[in-house]
């Protein structure tokens, strides 16, 4: 007997963000990422309460897949800078912080979501044309054959994640070995396309950082015993290699629904491992050298092929299939069946190497773009920091080969952009306001909620109870400590801005960043060449996440501000 | 799902105030002198014994963040290096303390991150000077002096311990074979002892040869400690006898290397020196890895014949061999593989013994249904029986079928990784063939080699080539057999010429003492290994600590003076206000990571019992600062002291041999990196400021817990 009950009708909200609670949730999100924000933020220990593993870190990928939050709006936020950073890696903090700031500002305001969407729409035009106009100011171009630049680049983000917990050397260190493992996947002799390689970071977890290495090619790792096993390596010109994604194990996994009925004179095992065999006859008589298997390789099936020299490595794991492939040039075989000579790869040699506790089988390619980075730190929390931080140290450089520049880090960018904003809404408000239906008080209205938001964010940096301060002349973002003497020499008591780029001794007029100043042209005189020249350590930002970031910030808080409704269903 | 989110930084820092409460449960390990502890579990009534940090952390309930993190910092530690768990653990509370005194204090966070880690970096370069080099120390091994001074140990109970006649106090323990239970450390001021170290009140000199020359005094005190205890307190680190010299022959020279007026000429070629001087008091299981090093010296040699390769002390190929409830007398090391069996097979040993052997080894499991890993049964086949002809079971088959094998190669003796079938074991004992399950893989890797076996996964793939040959098994009777029979097991030793594998048996007489035991002996080998790995080791007994100490002050003090520093970590090439005001504070943080050195060397000398109370230690150990300050150079004070402690100043009345008080050393790596890994993680929970709990977590927090948390 079935029974039917009556659906529970779908529950309606108006207005969501006027209520309560969801400011509340809000703030308290918005607290979590700014208290992260910056390579002096705030850690936190992510964990399930019950005896799960602990998670300490600041990073925006780790702390938004891990906030499981309710309430449709946040979830919103949450999965766009999810979408953020799954795309550009950096700068997922920024972009948060910013969409917070600009909800929270622009309600403030008080003016009607339609208003409030077009005119930020028209800010963010005019930031993102300004970012990309030639005049801007807070852009460095980044020229390939002076690696200063990425280096710095590189170096800012590794320093932007405390929880990595590395010393100056080891920043040094690291960084450096970023840089050299990105110019590794870069194609010698790139033609019209130019088709990145890949790093891949192996874990040696318990060494210490500066141990960290990089090699071309793959290493794969195995236990002591399987290394024995296969030493001495044969030497030779080139290895021919058959990689094989197909599981030989010999089981019959598919074997369909319903059921097999075999007698018992039968072994269905033993025809697959005969099978297994006859294939390896094959590759021994096409002389391949060395076989990988992603998954198991059957013992019978290895034993055979060790006692005719050739070299098998079984287990190798789904993620380094297609470096493999890369480097063998082949792709992986997947059936059993006949296997024709063409499907062999080649690799250039082959060597066991022990690094820690860790044994590998290193895999040195022909000419390849893959190597792969050994990353060492000596407690498991710091090296999963660590790794993420160098895959988004690895991906921003990948980002800036395409679109060769850098933003200024350090909230000068910020700062320096709000600055534009201002001066430039005070000056020639029609260029925006020419075709919309709005006045010119609700543009200064949101306009200062636009600029706030952004220099907000860059305060966001500061956690120790400093005082942030931005300069009359570049718009660059300075930083002192508290309850400074009300009649100060500021040059003396500031040293450099945010990105590093100005000093305080060259005449320059601060204000306090939280106070209404007069709107000012930043100037936008950047000595490309001086500018990489002299200041050796320069804060720098990627510029295509920071500027996708900006665009998904103004984006999601247009989204989220225009919501007025929402339909829950209960059932 | 929710979220629960907690501030845990307020105003006290609740992440650094458990960190340092877990310490201080660890405090007592600290020192070569540790007292054990019982654990009981309030629930079940079931207790245990245990004598070290990991086995503490082991048994603590740690399911809180930051209990978690010590505890896989612990293990991170004890994984890699099996030494220095207990100074990271003291190390981890002294300097929670130190950083939540900044945090009061007033420091920003970010700098007492900076100025710490840079004053640790700072340390780690100064106590360089107190690395001594460690020259070919095999070159006289096969000189007849060893660990305990004598060649055989069959002779003696226990030669290590050997004494004169005139005082007989150690024989009489050696025989008492019942551990006491563990007393504390107070009531043992009256034993003859004698710190080698710097850290001594001297007024306690005459007492003690006062009461060395009275053997019914030491006997008695002696005899309310229990085995352990002696055994350590006879010959520590910090706590040393005078009458020493029965038990370290010194090469002729050794006393001109040391008496040696120049303090910077430290340098140890000799392996039982280096030995001694890394056994932190635990002498009978230094005396363990000693032989351990000289069959696997000798194996080699062996082995290579006229080759010269330099010799590798190899830890991977050392096995031990638990057996409680034999005095702990009976502890001994011996070339091959040692096991114990079932007492059903002793026929068949008897039968075995005394011949050459063929020997397979199995790398999984040896039963019918066992399958290589990755291998994916299909669960939808039938199997029918075409015939009514009565079959055996399918297990009969298989069984048959692997006797089939092993007589048709004619092997004897199958070692096995994993499980073994019962039935396999006993049709096996019937036809003459021993089966032995759960072989370590060190050792399936080490019989592979000399025997020249091929480790294979199924009997099916055995064929000529895999089977080795030449092993002799035999009964392992260095234990007599009344002991033995007494507990009722069999012991066999598996030999092959030129295997490079070396069993280490650890007695017992109580079952509780067991593990601590065997992680002694590893704690021991490791220490040598990585001594010898490196070529280097610190001069130990507290020296590099406090070159640390002082080190530090004199930091924290030019930080006051001048204030051109360069900044560390992130900071140095950062804008922000926190740059230039690091200097500011660098004194204030130096000097609470100083206080958290201090903490530790006043620990050690009070667990070392040479001061009755912990204030005492730490104004004795401010004196011995001060001194070091006043000399202008910290690391030649510390130089001065070790060699005026070696040149025999404590030269006693009782002997007319001079005293040689043997150096004491630290392996370098595995103790910076228990350092750096105490303050790492001492860092990372001083900058968390909240604990975000994902899932349902938070629903078995209580009313009372939920306090303070906030949800989303």
């Amino acid at each position: 007997m079935s029974r039917l009950e009556a659906k529970k009708p779908s529950l309606c909200k108006s207005e969501p963000l006027t209520s309560e609670r969801v400011r509340a949730t809000l703030c308290v999100l918005k607290g979590i990422l700014t208290s992260s924000y910056g390579p002096s933020g705030r850690l936190k220990q992510v964990h399930n309460g019950l005896g799960g593993c602990v998670c300490t870190t600041s990073h925006s990928s780790a702390l938004l897949s891990n906030l499981p939050v309710t309430h449709p709006i946040l979830k919103i936020l949450t999965t766009s800078m999810q979408n953020h950073v799954s795309c550009f890696s950096d700068c997922g903090l920024f972009t948060a912080i910013l969409c917070c700031n600009l909800i929270e500002n622009l309600q403030r305001t008080g003016l009607t979501p339609t208003t409030v969407i077009k005119l930020n729409q028209q800010l963010l035009h005019l930031c993102t044309s300004y970012l990309k106009s030639e005049s801007c100011g807070c852009r460095i171009l980044v020229d390939f054959s002076r690696p200063q630049t990425l280096l710095c680049l590189v170096r800012s983000i590794v320093t932007s994640k405390p929880a990595s917990m590395l010393t100056r050397e080891e920043t040094d260190h690291i960084s450096a070995l970023v840089l050299r493992a990105f110019l590794l996947t870069i194609p010698d002799n790139a033609k019209d396309h130019l088709i990145l390689g890949k790093s891949i970071i192996v874990p040696s977890k318990g060494q210490r950082v500066l141990d960290s290495s990089v090699f071309p090619g793959i290493l794969l790792e195995m236990s002591e015993v399987q290394l024995m096993k296969i030493l001495p390596i044969k030497k030779s010109d080139a290895f021919k290699v058959a990689l094989f994604c197909a599981s030989l194990s010999g089981d019959l996994s598919d074997t369909g629904e319903g059921t097999v009925v075999v007698s018992s004179r039968v072994s269905l095992e033993n025809a697959a491992l005969e099978q297994l065999l006859n294939l390896g006859r094959q590759l021994v008589s096409d002389h391949v050298d060395l076989v990988m298997c992603q998954k198991v390789i059957h013992p019978s099936l290895k034993q055979f092929l060790s006692m005719h020299r050739v070299i098998a490595v079984d287990r190798v794991g789904v993620a380094l299939m297609e470096p493999l492939s890369k480097v063998t040039g082949t792709p992986p075989i997947g059936s059993l069946g006949s296997i024709s000579p063409s499907s062999y790869g080649r690799v250039k040699d082959l060597c066991p190497a022990k690094f820690g506790f860790k044994h590998f089988l290193h895999l040195i390619p022909n000419e390849a773009t893959i190597c792969s980075l050994l990353l060492c730190s000596r407690n498991d929390t710091a090296w999963d920091e660590l790794k993420l931080t160098c895959q988004t140290a690895l991906h921003a450089l990948q980002l800036t080969i395409k679109e060769p520049s850098v933003l200024l880090g350090g909230g000068c960018t910020e700062t320096h952009l709000a600055a534009y904003i201002r001066h430039k809404i005070c000056n020639e408000p029609e260029s925006i306001l020419k075709d919309d239906g709005c006045t010119e008080t609700e543009l200064q209205l949101i306009t200062e909620a636009f600029c706030s938001a952004l220099e907000s964010v860059a305060g966001s940096l500061e956690h120790d109870g400093g005082e942030v301060l931005t300069d009359m002349k570049y718009g660059h973002f300075w930083s002192t400590q508290a309850e400074s003497p009300s009649v100060v020499n500021w040059p003396d008591l500031l040293s450099r801005c945010g990105c590093g780029l100005y000093n305080s001794q060259e005449e320059l007029h601060w204000s306090f960043l939280k106070t209404t100043r007069h709107p000012f042209a930043p100037q936008t005189c950047l000595p490309h060449e001086e500018a990489t020249g002299s200041a050796n350590n320069l804060t720098l930002d990627c510029f295509t996440a920071k500027l996708s970031g900006l665009q998904v910030a103004v984006e999601t808080a247009n989204l989220i501000l225009d919501l007025s409704y929402i339909i829950e269903d209960k059932n | 799902m929710v979220m629960a989110c907690r501030v845990i930084n307020k105003r006290r820092h609740m992440g650094l105030q458990q960190l340092s409460s877990f310490a201080g449960t660890g405090r007592t390990f600290l020192g070569p002198l540790k007292s054990s502890k019982f654990i009981i579990d309030a629930e079940c009534h079931e207790s245990v014994l245990i004598s070290s940090t990991v086995r503490l952390l082991e048994s603590l309930d740690l399911t809180s963040a930051v209990g978690q993190l010590l505890n896989e910092a612990v293990q991170a530690q004890n994984n890699t290096y099996k030494t220095g768990t207990s100074t990271l653990l003291f190390l981890v509370g002294a300097w929670s303390s130190a950083a939540e005194e900044c945090l009061h204090l007033g420091v920003p966070i970010s700098l007492i991150v900076s100025a710490m880690s840079e004053g640790l970096t700072s340390c780690i370069e100064e106590v360089v000077s107190l690395q001594v080099p460690i020259h070919n120390v095999f070159d006289h091994i096969d000189s007849t002096k060893t660990f305990s001074g004598l060649e055989t140990f069959s002779g003696s109970l226990c030669p290590f311990l050997q004494i004169p006649s005139d005082t007989g106090l150690q024989k009489e323990h050696d025989l008492k074979d019942v551990a006491s239970p563990s007393l504390t450390i107070y009531n043992l001021s009256g034993i003859p002892v004698k710190s080698p170290k710097l850290f001594r009140p001297q007024a306690e000199v005459e007492a003690d040869k006062n009461t060395l020359q009275n053997p019914q005094t030491l006997k008695n005190s002696l005899l309310t400690g229990n085995h352990y205890r002696k055994s350590i307190l006879i010959h520590s680190r910090h706590f040393n006898r005078m009458d020493n010299n029965q038990w370290i022959n010194k090469p002729d020279g050794f006393l001109e290397q040391h008496g040696a007026a120049s303090p910077h000429t430290y340098r140890c070629n000799d392996l039982v020196e280096l030995e001694m001087g890394l056994s932190h008091g635990d002498h009978n299981s230094m005396k363990l890895v000693d032989e351990a090093v000289r069959l696997q010296y000798q194996n080699a040699s062996m082995r290579q014949g006229s080759c010269t390769m330099p010799f590798r002390f190899d830890v991977s190929r050392l096995f031990t061999c638990c057996l409680p409830g034999v005095p702990e007398t009976f502890s001994c090391v011996c070339p091959g593989f040692v096991t114990v069996v079932s007492i059903s097979n002793s026929a068949l040993i008897r039968e075995l013994q005394n011949q050459p052997l063929r020997i397979i080894l199995i790398e999984g499991d040896l039963t019918e249904y066992y399958r290589h890993l990755g291998f994916n049964k299909a669960t939808n086949i039938n199997t029918v029986l075409e015939s009514m002809k009565v079959q055996d079971s399918s297990e009969e088959l298989w069984t048959n079928y692997v006797l089939q094998v092993l007589i048709k190669f004619n092997v004897n003796l199958v070692l096995v990784q994993g499980n073994v079938s019962e039935h396999l074991i006993e049709k096996c004992i019937h036809n003459k063939r021993l089966v032995l399950g759960a072989v370590n893989s060190s050792v399936m890797q080490a019989f592979a080699e000399a025997s020249g076996a091929v480790q294979v996964t199924y009997i099916t793939q055995v064929n000529e080539t895999c089977v080795g040959s030449g092993v002799y098994v035999t009964f392992w009777r260095s234990i007599p057999s009344d002991v033995m029979d007494r507990i009722n097991i069999i012991t066999i030793v598996i030999k092959i010429e030129g295997i490079n594998l070396v069993t280490v048996v650890l007695t017992s007489p109580v079952t509780a003492q067991m593990q601590s035991k065997e992680d002694r002996f590893w704690t021991c080998a490791s220490r040598l290994y990585y001594a010898l790995k490196e070529q280097q080791v610190f001069l130990g007994g507290g020296a590099v600590e406090f070159l640390c100490l002082s080190h530090l002050q004199i930091l924290a003090e030019q930080s006051l003076s001048k204030r051109n520093h360069v900044c560390s970590g992130w900071l140095h090439n950062t804008s922000s206000w926190l740059a230039s005001s690091l200097a500011l504070y660098r004194s204030t943080v130096l000097k609470c990571l100083a206080n958290g050195w201090h903490k530790y060397l006043s620990t050690l000398v009070y667990n070392t019992a040479n001061c009755s109370s912990e204030f005492e230690a730490s104004t004795f150990i401010q004196q011995h600062l001060q001194n070091a300050t006043d000399s202008g150079s910290p690391s030649s004070y510390i130089l001065n002291e070790y060699s005026k402690l070696n040149s025999g100043i404590f030269n006693s009345g009782i002997s007319n041999k001079l005293e040689q008080i043997p150096s004491i050393y630290d392996v370098v790596i595995p103790k910076i990196e228990a350092w750096r890994r105490a303050l790492d993680l001492v860092l990372l929970v001083l900058q968390t400021d909240s604990e975000i709990i994902t899932g349902l977590g938070h629903t078995r927090l209580n009313s009372q817990e939920t306090e303070g948390f906030l949800f989303l």
